[in-house]
């Protein structure tokens, strides 16, 4: 791939480690856990709790919300970042949360330890430089009708800015299926393995979009090589503001970590000289 | 003009008018040393008169009558609470009150201008107390504080040992991403350099951190915010914005407590201050005495007095009332000049 100073794999095959509250984003697997919105300090509070009990790595929570309608609920801003440094406080759990506005960058960096650019904002160019410059830790979500290329220029753009701790996240893209919300692309995690550097995490959540298909995706994705998920977990999933039918219940996201364990040790023999 | 303009404005004039009923009620406080009784009915006749008179104002003359009885009896009640009075430099909301009120949550505290006027209210009697700031460990000493306490008649009772957390405050309901200018004291602009930086916020200058908050509060510029503690929000009535601000976690302030009296307990730790002559080994010869004794210092430090001359401080672990320190003391009284112990109290660190 052409332009990619920064972003493209190096020739002795190292690659990037991201460090985010003790966490080496890159070596360690990553679970990051949490609802689609911060709702309340209540829900919040209790869903980082239970995300924690259950064995996440980090808490995700939407303060700004990226909304098809200008109608939904939009997120409740500087308080929803205020509850999420609550939960942080009271659990451990470093913050990953998206910001939306260019204005936000600075701020959203004072509270959370990695910025989240959603699949809408992936391409906007002057939200990435400004991200570029916070020298946060940044997850760069695929845009959902972007190519690997289009993506990887993309992380350029913060990279460029003197920013290397990217992590790249896939949440799906648009194809002619309408039975999920998404197509995940699961294909992309070796081939970014391969283009790049960069630690490369998976969104069942947002890339199918059906409760019942996040399991065998989570799955599916440490079996492809995955470097962590991102998955929407909420207290009480009935009651959610907004993304209802694809945010697990804390006893289902339980139920998945447990699995997970085994599929990891599956693949890390698989790995292993013996099948050379 | 718009509704939301005109009550925005009356929140405005509220603040005002809290932050006056408060001074008027501390003004209340401090008579109790010039008269006797708290009851004076040729003074209340005298404010209600001069109220009365005032015919152009709005309020009618029924209305203010009775408003100024309802705070002339209030007044008269708080004056009989016989509340400890502790005064502090700075405006309310600073970090010298917040440790008034960490260090007896009872007392009525009071602001004052300048530090020589908190000594002087203390030695007057019209205070009880007075809470100053000797110490911060990104500024250093505080010179002001140290040059009175060299020469001042006053006693340290306590001292609080309290980290300083400073907070980005705005006035409800604005927005954040509208923030350009932090408003506050020099001193804690430069303890939040990096985050000022971080956040393209220009700092300005104002002679005090909760003065920054209340302007802000009763005059709402455009784009501004002020840094103080979080006490100061909520006197205010301030939004915080982001708390801990400040660059380095490690920014602590030591207040000594003052009174005219020694302290009643003999407390865990000692303040003293002397002269050394001009020679070698002077002051050598008192740390001696301190370590041979087996008395730990905790701060030493010189303050210029007259010219050429320094007075030192000493703080150290111990009492008065345990036998090896008196004695200590006893010592280093005769090796050095105007040996003064300003005081065996408790120090709280919270």
């Amino acid at each position: 791939m052409k332009n990619l100073k920064l972003t493209g794999a190096k020739a002795d095959g190292k690659r990037t480690i991201v460090e985010v509250g003790g966490i080496r984003v890159g070596e360690d697997f990553v679970v990051i856990a949490g609802p689609c919105a911060v709702e309340s300090e209540d829900q919040m509070v209790r869903t980082a709790v239970a995300v924690k009990e259950a064995g996440a790595t980090m808490l995700r929570g939407g303060a700004f919300k990226p909304r098809t309608s200008p109608y939904a609920f939009q997120g409740l801003g500087l308080k929803g970042l205020k509850i999420l440094d609550k939960a942080r406080r009271e659990t451990g759990l470093p913050i990953v949360t998206e910001v939306i506005d260019t204005r936000d960058v600075s701020w959203v960096g004072e509270y959370a330890d990695i910025l989240q650019i959603g699949a809408r904002n992936m391409q906007n160019f002057s939200l990435l430089r400004e991200a570029g410059k916070s020298g946060r830790p940044i997850l760069l979500k695929r845009g959902m009708y972007s190519t690997l290329e289009e993506w990887l220029n993309c992380a350029e753009y913060i990279l460029a800015e003197g920013n290397p701790n990217v992590i790249l996240c896939e949440r799906g893209i648009r194809s002619f299926e309408t039975y999920t919300r998404n197509t995940l692309d699961l294909s992309i995690v070796p081939s970014v393995k391969a283009q790049s550097h960069l630690p490369i995490f998976v969104d069942p959540s947002h890339g199918t979009g059906v409760l019942g298909l996040i399991e065998p995706m989570s799955l599916a994705a440490v079996a492809a090589g995955a470097d962590g998920l991102e998955l929407e977990v909420h207290v009480d999933p009935s009651s959610a503001l907004s993304d209802k039918d694809q945010q697990l219940s804390p006893e289902a996201f339980g139920r998945l970590m447990r699995k997970l364990a085994v599929m990891r040790r599956t693949m890390a023999e698989l790995s292993s000289e013996s099948y050379g | 003009m718009t509704l939301e303009g005109l009550r925005q404005d009356i929140d405005i004039i509220d603040t005002r008018i809290m932050a006056l009923l408060d001074e008027r009620l501390e003004r209340g406080l401090l008579t109790r040393r010039h008269k006797t009784g708290t009851r004076d009915p040729a003074r209340e006749a005298e404010v209600l008169d001069r109220v009365a008179r005032r015919t152009r104002c709005l309020a009618g003359r029924e209305f203010t009558e009775s408003l100024y009885q309802r705070i002339i009896a209030e007044s008269r009640t708080m004056q009989e609470r016989e509340l400890r009075l502790v005064g502090f430099q700075g405006m309310h909301g600073a970090y010298s009150e917040a440790a008034a009120r960490a260090w007896d949550t009872e007392a009525a505290t009071i602001p004052f201008k300048e530090f020589s006027q908190v000594f002087d209210a203390v030695v007057s009697g019209d205070l009880d107390f007075g809470v100053v700031p000797v110490e911060n460990t990104l500024g250093g000493i505080v010179g002001q504080v140290n040059s009175i306490l060299v020469t001042t008649e006053l006693r340290v009772v306590a001292a609080i040992d309290m980290p300083i957390d400073h907070c980005l405050l705005a006035a409800p309901g604005s927005d954040h991403r509208d923030i350009r200018t932090a408003y506050s004291h020099r001193q804690a602009l430069s303890q939040c350099r990096r985050f000022l930086d971080r956040n393209k916020l220009d700092g300005i200058d104002w002679f005090d951190t909760a003065g920054a908050a209340r302007m802000i509060a009763e005059d709402r510029p455009k784009g501004a915010a002020a840094i103080a503690s979080r006490f100061a929000a909520e006197l205010y009535g301030l939004e915080i914005i982001k708390e801990g601000v400040q660059d380095s976690s490690a920014n602590r302030t030591r207040f000594f407590v003052l009174a005219k009296g020694a302290a009643a307990t003999g407390g865990n730790k000692c303040s003293a201050v002397f002269f050394t002559d001009d020679k070698a080994g002077a002051l050598f010869g008192v740390l001696e005495v301190f370590a041979k004794a087996g008395i730990n210092l905790t701060r030493i430090e010189s303050v210029p007095d007259e010219p050429g001359d320094y007075a030192i401080f000493i703080d150290f672990d111990g009492s008065d009332r345990d036998a090896r320190v008196a004695e200590a003391i006893e010592a280093a009284r005769g090796l050095v000049r105007d040996f003064r112990l300003l005081g065996c109290y408790d120090e709280r660190k919270l």
